[in-house]
């Protein structure tokens, strides 16, 4: 396990480990997993629905990866990333017009029925498309499936749309649903979004607010000798320091999405049977943004805006904010993404005299208080970092005489005043980075987007070359050439700067020595576990 | 023995205006020790005490001066403490003189609104509070008064009854007073210092109310307070726990100065009403 | 017994008023908050305004404030709490759910900080001016003073990481199947620091009031006599004195419910207990009013029970207040 376990010493040598990371071997140890035991572990929040079909998000798929399984899975070393669940392959037309899923033999759901091409038939037609959140963007043009056989899924789709964009979608946005149970009343009422009904290695046992959810072990799962657990059991640990104290009291064995803060991290490390390991989420990059309210005369301004770029050190932020767990941003894509990201766009060192120096050629010079202007700025308050972040951003502007306010809302109020009410000059926001810059990376600046959708852009920012850019890109079939429009799509946003991107993360696990098979995949916290095991 | 003699042989009183003293001085040289924001970088992050003598109680997560934030913190957390108190206590005997004066409906609607905010649970009214307008220091001392007045409302109400049948407030009515005249005049001074014996009751209340809030992220995050950096210093409680201890000794020697001096002047106007 | 029964009828008409001022109180309030359920929500998901727009329906967030808050007040009346938003169950099911949880703590905590304050402010109270009670005076008191989630995370350092005497929080172990006293047990384990927590905190109050009540009691004319009689101090103490000094402090056990309730919010935050004080938290960042104000209108109803009870029984124990209450 050692080749996992870092230290805070090598996180800070190697900045650069989000990237070194992907391309790190999995670690095939040799070592038998055991059977049985019951693996607890911290949940910091309690999603009410539990379907991943409709609500794709790490906190719900935290839980519900174990039960609900996808048509594919990402994987370090599969073929395009991707390692085969409920399909076992897949392959695009040329013409951009219908994808052709093979599906497993021999699945059964929880409840003993098959699974069949009509179940994937459904999710997409039914779920994904008319009710995910994400799906809604990507399913947009799926028009039908066709069910030529039991295991055979031809999605039809009425635009031509990118394969490499379904291919890259399929970890997050394909979770399939049971039709038998679904079929049956509205959607959103039925009561398996609560107790979810799926294929995958773990059944759902129960769920005691405020205390646990309980998973069982599936015995006629279709993975041969899996799952290894007989239970897991998630404990809600609403207080941030409370993970920390009950992985060291041997309660659980596990806390994963960073539920031990940072700064605890080096102690813990220490700490005899406990490991601290950073790999296992290279498929979830978030991304630390200050975004721009442009309606703001001086934010119009890409001189102040340059300015503001120049004023932030990254690396200071990486290493006091993340404390080393996390990289230097360049631009929209991170840099640990394999397939899209570019280095070749402007950077913006960082430079306090010539943030200066700029602001003063865009004619707002500093006045007898020492400042130029004042901003309203507004910290989302989903992490601790970007709070942080927030307090050094505020100190950063006031070294180049921008008088910032910091605003400390609820999430509610957060998402109400930057995206609806547009009641903010700069937010610092941490948008996901999803495998795909078309999911949910070009709406950050892409202008004509409605009011109140969240993690959009509602800055005002309307720039027609990038547009066009984006509506290009959308449609062009061709990978290469797909990915070509996205590595200018980076130069132009580094370029013309309508939000700065300054840094990307991804948590951090503690578990016990004892948990085996951890972070073996790019989306391990949020994958199935049927490997996972415990030594007793 | 006058007042003030008698106050003075009281060791408790005496050591909490000590307190109190040390830390006025804190809060009024905080400008002056300290000039610039004390939220500015001042050294490396998570720097122990006494290993800078430039930094002597070390640096917080972001590398900010622990010393300086406690002298600035001295400064908000009495601020948002007094502050609370006046508006608690303010309102507080106005509603209580005037629904104790009045009588009748005005008492009876003015007494069921009291009684409305005594059994929600203060804490959870002053959360519900700053959620919604958003917290910033204004805010939380208006959440914190919302939550405390209904003490001197009761207390200034119930002086109110017994002072409104005395000889000199029928004096006032006689000679054509003005109701409203009457009740703030003559009848409230009178009700009045019972009510202020409240008041370092509801300074403490205030400026713990302030950490527990800002535990649950519901702090000013433009201003120092105590309670904002005992919330932070919290998650490293293991691995740094001065960043949690040092403003908690504070804390902790405010709120006890602050009711040893109370309860000192409590007593001693006691004992002078008591032989007048 | 006549003055019992008219004492309930009239705190119970006036209840209702409270009640009603306390619901429309809390509603106007959330409202007035900005981001409601529908913002609190897509937080976790994003997504389109088509979907945004269906939720906001889904959920009736389309109707006006009037008509929302009509319909709950007339479910109200019906005795219904309605539906929560956020858990899409009944709100009656969840609170009555946490509800057992927080009164155990709350009356643990109580017991705790009445019975152990009240029997150190008798210890104290018994020689006014001596060190000890100067020292528990003061003690207390410092102990008032320290924020209750840092006290909180200290005894969980202490007692449950380096000494492992006991679990780090919850209501009972996860998922263990136990029964009967077994678990009735486990619940007390797993009680016992944010009982300590919470009681500790309010242990001053009650040890300061008892030793004041016994201060003044000290000075009355009957305690003379009874010294002139030659009783035992001891006897003194316990019997006349202190028993004096206990009534004010049944007084405050009812104005106190109501802040326990919200002292409760941040412990059992820390010490993850399910129980009404978290669930609150929780209802008003996800702007689930229905949910806030049924938790609302449970522990308001709560603390005027209470507060009857502490009235009657004081109304048994002291002639006066019959008539006061008559006047008021």
């Amino acid at each position: 396990m050692s080749g996992f376990t870092i230290s805070r010493r090598t996180m800070l040598a190697g900045s650069a480990m989000l990237l070194a990371s992907t391309a790190m071997p999995t670690l095939g140890r040799a070592q038998t997993p055991k059977k049985g035991g019951r693996l607890v572990l911290a949940a910091d929040s309690e999603p009410r629905n539990l379907n991943p079909a409709i609500v794709a998000s790490n906190g719900v798929f935290f839980i519900s990866s174990k039960i609900v399984e996808t048509l594919a899975e990402a994987s370090f070393d599969g073929k395009d990333g991707l390692a085969p669940r409920l399909a076992v392959s897949w392959e695009g037309a040329a013409d951009g017009l219908s994808a052709t899923f093979k599906l497993r033999e021999g699945v059964k759901w929880h409840d003993g029925k098959p699974f069949t091409s009509a179940d994937v038939a459904f999710s997409a037609l039914q779920i994904w498309k008319p009710l995910q959140n994400l799906g809604r963007t990507v399913f947009k043009d799926l028009s039908a499936v066709d069910t030529p056989d039991d295991l055979t899924a031809v999605f039809k789709f009425a635009k031509p749309t990118p394969f490499q964009l379904i291919r890259n979608a399929l970890p997050a946005l394909s979770s399939v649903v049971p039709k038998h149970i679904y079929e049956v009343g509205k959607i959103e009422d039925n009561p398996a979004n609560t107790a979810p009904i799926g294929t995958g290695p773990f059944k759902f046992g129960e769920y005691k607010a405020g205390q646990y959810y309980r998973l069982t072990k599936n015995t006629d799962y279709w993975g041969k000798d899996e799952p290894n657990l007989d239970e897991i059991i998630y404990q809600v640990l609403p207080d941030r320091t409370s993970a920390a104290s009950a992985l060291e009291a041997e309660e659980i064995q596990l806390a994963a999405f960073s539920a031990v803060p940072l700064a605890d991290l080096d102690r813990i490390s220490k700490v005899p049977g406990l490991k601290v390991i950073s790999k296992g989420y290279e498929g979830l990059t978030y991304q630390l943004v200050v975004e721009i309210n442009h309606r703001r005369k001086e934010l119009a301004d890409v001189k102040v805006r340059q300015a503001i770029a120049h004023a932030i050190d990254k690396d200071f932020v990486v290493k006091t904010v993340f404390l080393g767990y996390a990289a230097t941003a360049t631009g929209p894509v991170p840099k640990n993404d394999p397939q899209f990201y570019t280095s070749d766009v402007p950077t913006y060192a960082f430079d306090v005299a010539k943030a200066n120096a700029l602001l003063d050629e865009a004619g707002y010079n500093k006045g007898a208080d020492g400042n130029r202007f004042s901003l309203k700025l507004l910290p989302a308050p989903y992490f601790n970092e970007t709070k942080q972040f927030g307090d050094y951003l505020r100190q950063a502007l006031a070294a180049i005489g921008i008088d910032a306010q910091l605003v400390n809302n609820d999430s509610a109020a957060h998402i109400k005043a930057v995206y609806t009410d547009h009641a903010f000059d700069l937010a610092v926001g941490p948008p996901v980075f999803r495998g795909d810059p078309a999911i949910s990376t070009t709406i950050l600046v892409q202008s004509g987007i409605p009011d109140g959708v969240p993690f959009s852009n509602q800055g005002g920012y309307k720039n027609g070359a990038l547009d066009a850019l984006i509506a290009k890109a959308s449609e062009t079939l061709d990978t290469s050439a797909r990915t070509d429009l996205y590595k200018e799509f980076q130069k132009q946003v580094a370029t013309d700067l309508p939000l700065i991107n300054v840094a990307e993360w991804s948590f951090i696990s503690v578990a016990s020595d004892k948990v085996g098979n951890i972070a073996n995949n790019p989306r391990w916290a949020v994958s199935n576990w049927a490997d996972t095991y415990l030594e007793s | 023995m006058s007042g003030l003699r008698r106050f003075l042989h009281t060791p408790e009183a005496v050591a909490g205006v000590v307190i109190l003293a040390a830390l006025f001085a804190m809060a009024l040289s905080a400008s002056l020790l300290f000039p610039g924001d004390p939220q500015s970088i001042a050294g490396p992050a998570l720097l122990p005490p006494f290993q800078d003598w430039s930094l002597p109680l070390g640096t917080d997560r972001l590398g900010r001066n622990v010393l300086a934030e406690l002298f600035h913190g001295a400064r908000t957390s009495l601020a948002v403490g007094l502050a609370a108190a006046a508006a608690a206590l303010a309102v507080g005997a106005v509603i209580g003189t005037l629904a104790g004066f009045a009588g009748g409906l005005i008492d009876e609607v003015l007494m069921r609104i009291t009684d409305a905010f005594q059994t929600v649970p203060g804490f959870l009214l002053a959360l519900a509070f700053v959620s919604v307008v958003g917290p910033s220091l204004g805010v939380v001392v208006v959440a914190i008064a919302l939550s405390t007045w209904t003490g001197p409302a009761r207390v200034a109400r119930a002086e109110v009854l017994s002072i409104r049948e005395r000889d000199y407030v029928a004096g006032a009515r006689v000679i054509g007073m003005h109701p409203l005249a009457i009740a703030f005049r003559e009848v409230l001074p009178n009700a009045l210092p019972p009510v202020l014996a409240l008041s370092s009751v509801i300074v403490a209340a205030a400026i713990l109310t302030e950490a527990a809030l800002s535990f649950l992220g519901l702090g000013d995050p433009n201003r120092v307070t105590w309670g904002g950096m005992i919330a932070e210093g919290r998650t490293v409680l293991r691995t740094a726990p001065f960043l949690s201890i040092v403003p908690g000794i504070a804390l902790v020697l405010t709120v006890l100065g602050v009711y040893l001096a109370g309860e000192g002047i409590v007593e001693t106007t006691a004992v002078k009403r008591g032989l007048s | 017994m006549t003055r019992a029964l008219t004492l309930i009828r009239r705190r119970l008409v006036g209840s209702i008023f409270v009640l009603l001022i306390v619901v429309v109180g809390t509603f106007l309030l959330l409202e007035a908050a900005p981001g409601d359920a529908v913002d609190a929500y897509i937080v976790s998901t994003g997504g389109d305004a088509g979907m945004i727009e269906l939720l906001r329906h889904r959920w009736g967030l389309d109707q006006s404030e009037l008509t929302r808050l009509a319909n709950y007040l007339w479910a109200l009346l019906h005795l219904d709490l309605g539906q929560s938003v956020t858990f899409s169950r009944p709100i009656r099911e969840i609170i009555l759910e946490r509800l057992p949880n927080t009164l155990l703590l709350m009356v643990s905590a109580t017991a705790l900080s009445f019975g152990l304050g009240s029997a150190l402010g008798i210890y104290a109270g018994a020689r006014p001016g001596s060190f000890r009670d100067r020292f528990l005076s003061i003690g207390s008191l410092a102990l008032y003073a320290v924020p209750g989630f840092w006290l909180g995370l200290v005894l969980i350092v202490i007692f449950a990481v380096d000494l492992r005497w006991l679990p780090i929080g919850g209501i009972e172990t996860l998922a263990s199947d136990k029964t009967g006293l077994a678990r009735a047990a486990d619940i007390g384990v797993h009680l016992a620091l944010p009982v300590a927590a919470l009681g500790f905190i309010y242990l001053a109050l009650y040890l300061r009031m008892m030793r004041a009540g016994m201060a003044e009691a000290w000075r009355q004319d009957f305690i003379l006599a009874a010294r002139a009689r030659g009783l035992s101090r001891r006897r003194i103490v316990l019997a006349h004195v202190a028993r004096n000094a206990l009534l004010p402090l049944v007084t405050m056990l009812g104005l106190q419910s109501a802040q326990m309730l919200g002292g409760s919010v941040v412990i059992e935050s820390v010490f993850s207990v399910p129980g009404l004080g978290r669930l609150a938290q929780e209802a008003v960042a996800a702007r689930d009013t229905p949910l806030l104000l049924g938790i609302i209108l449970v522990s308001a109803v709560l603390v005027i029970l209470i507060n009857l009870v502490v009235d009657i029984a004081y109304a048994f124990l002291d002639p006066r207040v019959g008539a006061s209450e008559e006047r008021a």
